[in-house]
């Protein structure tokens, strides 16, 4: 078990990742959108270019938890706030867009969506939580 | 929970920062300790009693003192 290691140990090991994380998963996009044609490229490239994108996001969103068990309590209990306060909201989001899906009232929507759906509840959750408020 | 933290921390002549760097903690936990937003746990009162060199009965006030 990891034990809580303080507010700046643990923030510098969460930096130690997200930044070269996003970094590369932003190299990553450039350059899948660039230079590899979706439609054209073989099978192996066009795995090569998902993983690259895909799998620097799950690291950084393993360095948020890590963030969570190693940080001080105010911040940790902020953040699975904030964790829960998303994911509760796009579970909401999944339920309502999926029956409307499934109903034929709306098109299909890409599954990757629910991604950065995921983040930016997330940030708005911690912005409210600035605000003071809770749901 | 009361306390008198930001009493404390005056006395020494520190900012939030300070002593949230002492605690090893946020700046926002030290104010949100210190405006009753959030009680600390027992760890961290043990830290921040030993820091001010006081009781944690003469820090934190559950209210229930005046009662005894």
């Amino acid at each position: 078990m990891i034990r809580p290691k303080g507010f700046r140990a643990a923030n510098k090991r969460y930096l130690m990742i997200f930044v070269p994380m996003m970094a590369l998963y932003c190299a990553a996009l450039i350059f899948a959108m660039t230079f590899i044609d979706m439609k054209t490229a073989s099978a192996a490239a066009r795995t090569g270019a998902a993983l690259g994108v895909s799998l620097p996001l799950a690291a950084i969103l393993w360095s948020i938890m890590r963030l969570v068990r190693e940080t001080d309590e105010y911040t940790r209990l902020r953040q699975l706030q904030a964790l829960s306060e998303a994911g509760v909201m796009l579970t909401a989001l999944v339920f309502v867009l999926g029956f409307m899906e499934r109903f034929n009232v709306i098109p299909d929507i890409p599954l990757f969506l629910f991604g950065p759906a995921f983040f930016f509840l997330y940030g708005f959750a911690h912005v409210r939580q600035i605000l003071g408020k809770t749901v | 929970m009361e306390n008198t933290i930001r009493t404390l921390r005056a006395e020494k002549g520190w900012s939030q920062q300070q002593l949230a760097d002492l605690l090893d903690v946020s700046r926002q936990s030290v104010n949100a300790i210190e405006t009753g937003k959030y009680d600390p746990s027992l760890p961290l009162a043990f830290a921040i009693a030993r820091l001010f060199e006081r009781q944690i009965e003469d820090i934190f006030d559950d209210g229930r003192r005046a009662a005894e």
